[in-house]
Parts: structure tokens; sequence; C-alpha cells
């Protein structure tokens, strides 16, 4: 068997067309769920005893499922049920089907990775130890201060790592986007393949360019922990 | 200056505190000693609401309050009246020696910059470490870490500085120079509660010490009083049993 080389270079140029819609599902993903996954993480290690129990239940949930049924779930299942509410119980003229697939593709990935991400911050909180909250209040600072400039410098600092896989593994994950006929480069490389049965060769193709971007993800924040974490260095200089 | 009243409180069923008072005059250097689990640390927790007291009042200067309902603005009142240094330091991990005392002047206090920056290495000077404003506290001994500890207390001026064990995770070297700072410190007239077993230091700077035991105040009196001639069975038992450790030479 012969690998069609000129099929695999025409493939690599259309899915790069697609390059753009995987980073920006991934971008807008993380850039959406973390801030809410912060406050998640907080409100998990604070008082509040009910806004506890559903985080913990909602991340449970999201973690006990796979992706791929959460998308079978919420783009082939929920939809029908919303334009039953829509149409019939509410008798709205709302055509819920014309909704742009890649909002259900944000919403799946959003949900996810606000879920990953509340647990990563939360571990990263609890690397702070509690007594310079103590130490920062003691001097006069109000807890937002204290958190704004002691604790969340820190803990930021410490989840680096672990956001970073957090990115490598959504940016893996919206390959899954197909399934809600969204054309990223997966969506696109199924296409191409389809016409002369080339699947082994388009595979190929976007193995290296998820390589490519997973790469360039790791050295992004490579570049941000060096720099990001001045007194880290220290410790470990 | 300041006064407590009837201060208690619970860590679930376990009473700590069982009706603590203190009265405290400006310049005085109150130790307060006893073993393990007495409350002391609570107690002087309880001074600064890093905990929460379950009954109680303060009279402090201008601020009176019942301890269980202050407002958040009578805490912070008290606190930037107050200064807290801890056992294991505490120190802003991301913030250099300079930075960590600079944060309460600057952010809690509104000093300009640069004002900030003149009382803070003022004070990390007092305290002997003018040559570590740049420092973070990863790269600094214990001993020194506990000083930028103090350094950052006594940069916001307190009304009262208040100890918590300073010396008790120091290795024995470095706790002479952290001893040596308070000692200082006491001589230039500040008001200090501290809480502590270095027993040579009760004896030497303590205007008044205060013994306590099971969550409530055994005896009280000059240093002399207690160490020498104490009333209480319970205190003598105490020191007694501490002041021994120095009894014998090797």
């Amino acid at each position: 068997m012969r690998l069609d080389t000129e099929f695999m270079w025409e493939t690599f140029l259309d899915v790069l067309h697609g390059v753009p819609v995987t980073l920006k599902l991934t971008i807008i993903t993380l850039l959406v769920s973390a801030p809410i996954a912060f406050f998640m993480a907080l409100s998990r290690s604070g008082e509040g005893r009910i806004g506890r129990r559903i985080i913990t239940a909602y991340v449970s949930f999201i973690r006990g499922t796979p992706v791929v049924l959460q998308i079978l779930f919420l783009y082939s299942l929920l939809p029908t049920a919303l334009n039953y509410l829509i149409k019939v119980l509410l008798g709205l003229d709302f055509n819920i089907f014309n909704i742009n697939p890649i909002v259900y593709a944000y919403t799946v990935f959003i949900l996810n990775t606000m879920a990953v991400l509340s647990e990563v911050f939360r571990s990263a909180l609890s690397t702070v130890n509690h007594g310079q909250m103590e130490a920062a209040l003691s001097i006069g600072l109000t807890k937002r201060q204290a958190y704004l400039r002691i604790i969340i410098p820190q803990a930021l600092t410490a989840a680096l790592p672990n956001i970073c896989n957090t990115a490598v593994s959504l940016l893996k994950s919206t390959s899954l986007a197909f399934m809600m006929t969204v054309k990223d480069i997966t969506a696109i490389a199924k296409i191409d393949a389809s016409f002369g049965y080339n699947y082994l060769e388009a595979y190929l193709v976007i193995f290296f360019v998820y390589i490519l971007l997973c790469t360039l993800v790791q050295l992004v924040f490579h570049v941000l922990e060096r720099n990001v974490a001045s007194y880290k260095k220290l410790i470990t200089a | 200056m300041l006064e407590v009243k009837n201060v208690q409180k619970s860590f679930g069923a376990n009473q700590v505190l069982k009706g603590v008072d203190l009265k405290v005059e400006k310049g005085d250097i109150i130790v307060i000693l006893g073993p393990s689990g007495s409350g002391k640390t609570t107690f002087l927790r309880c001074l600064n609401f890093l905990e929460r007291a379950d009954q109680g009042s303060m009279d402090f200067e201008d601020i009176h309050t019942e301890l269980k309902s202050a407002s958040k603005a009578t805490v912070n009142k008290v606190r930037k009246k107050t200064a807290f240094v801890f056992q294991n330091y505490n120190l802003f991990q991301n913030k250099t020696a300079l930075e960590n005392v600079m944060e309460g002047l600057v952010i809690a206090r509104k000093v300009p910059k640069k004002e900030a920056e003149e009382i803070a290495k003022k004070a990390l000077d007092k305290v002997g470490l003018s040559d570590r404003y740049d420092y973070y506290p990863s790269q600094l001994s214990g001993g020194q870490q506990q000083r930028v500890g103090i350094a950052r207390a006594i940069a916001v001026n307190p009304e009262v500085l208040l100890f918590d064990e300073p010396t008790s995770a120091l290795d024995p070297e470095l706790i002479g120079e952290v001893l040596a700072v308070m000692k200082k410190l006491a001589e230039e007239g500040a008001t200090m509660i501290v809480v502590t077993h270095e027993m040579s230091f009760a004896q030497e700077v303590a205007t008044k010490v205060i013994f306590m035991d099971g969550g409530v105040v055994v005896e009280e009196g000059s240093a002399e009083d207690i160490f020498t001639h104490p009333k209480e069975e319970r205190t003598s038992q105490f020191l007694h049993r501490v002041l021994r450790d120095y009894d014998y030479v090797i």
C-alpha cells in the first residue's frame, strides 16, 4: 500500500482552515470557564453549605460521564425536548434547530472545563497555607485584598502546570466537535477522506497537526511558568 | 488602654477559654505562660479576631465592643491598632522582605509608596535585616523570616504587638536573634503581649506574667513574684517542670 502524498498535502492545506475553529473552541472555552471555575473553587472552600453541595454534585456528574455521552445528550436529545417546550408549551415561534451547532460545542466544552478547572483551582488554593491569609488580615487587609494580592497569585502559579494539562486535553477533546457538525480540524479531515476513502492519510495528517498544536500550547505555558513565578524560581534554584 | 473581660471560646464541645480577663497599660510587656492546650494562643487570637470568641467584651481606647458581635468595621479598626507575629512567620511567599513589610502600609493604610518604603526599610533595619530587603522568604533562614515577621508587625505602628510563640518553630541557635529584637522593642517602650515558652525572656523583660491553665488565668503577677514565689500549686508545678530543664549543666 502506498500513501497518497498529494492527497495528504491537499488535506493538510484544507485542515489548516479548521485550525482557527479548534483554537477558538479551546481558547474561548478556557477564558469563559476559568473565572467561573475559580469562583466555584472559592465557594467550595468557603462556608456556604448549599452552594458547596451543588458544586460538588455538578463536578462529580460531569466527571462521571463520558464527554461523548454529554455531546449526544446535549446535541441530539436536548434540542428536541427544548423544541417541544418552546413550540408546544410556550407557543413561541423560535426554531431551536437553527442555532449554530458551535453553540452546542461551546456549551459542552465549557460545562466540562469548568468542572475540571474548579478542581484544579481548589487544589491550587489549598497549596497556599491559611496562615498567609491570617497574616494579611492581621495587618489590616480585607479578605478580598488578601485573596487578590497574596492568595490568588500564588494559587495561580501553583495551578499553571495543571491548567496546561487541562488546556491540552481540552484541545484534543474539541476533535469531538465533528459530532455536532462543527467544521474543526477533525471534521474537515473526515470529509476530505470520505471522497476517496483516504482515511489513513487524512488521520495521519491531523495526527501531525494536533501534535503541533499541543506542543504549541505547552510552549506557551512553559514560557508563562518561567515568567510568572519569579519567586518560585528562587526556591528551586 | 486595652481591657478584655470574660473571654470564652469553645471548639465544638471543647471549651478552650472559660472566662479570661486581661488589662493592658501602655508600655506593658505581658508574658502569658502555660502548658500546651491551656488556651493561651486561642486567647491571643481572639484579641485580633483571628478567632471569634463566643463571649466577652473589649475596651480598646475608643473602641467598646462585644467580641462575639463585633462588626466588620470594628474588627478592622482593632486589627489596625494591633499587629500579630505568628509562630510560623506566615510571610507572604510571593513578596520580598521589603514588600512583605510594605503591604500593610500601602494597601491597608494607604500610605504613599515612597513613604511606605522608607518606613519598611527602617523597620527591617531595626530587626537587623538591612542587607535582606529584596530576598524572598524562601531565601531566608527561620530566624530571619521571623524577624521580617516582626518588622511587618512594627511597621504599621500598632498600639499593641501580639506575639504567638514567636520562637517555637526556630532552631535553638536562631532563637537568640529573635528574642534580642523583641527585647529591644520592649526597651523602646512598645506594648506587647507575648505567648512563649522562653522563661528567660519572661524573667528578664516581662512587666507582668500570666500563668494560664485549662482555659483560665491561674495566677498573675510580676515576673519576680511568679518565678520566685508562686502562690498557686499549679503554677509552681509547671515552673518546676520547665525550669528544671535549665538546672543542669552538661
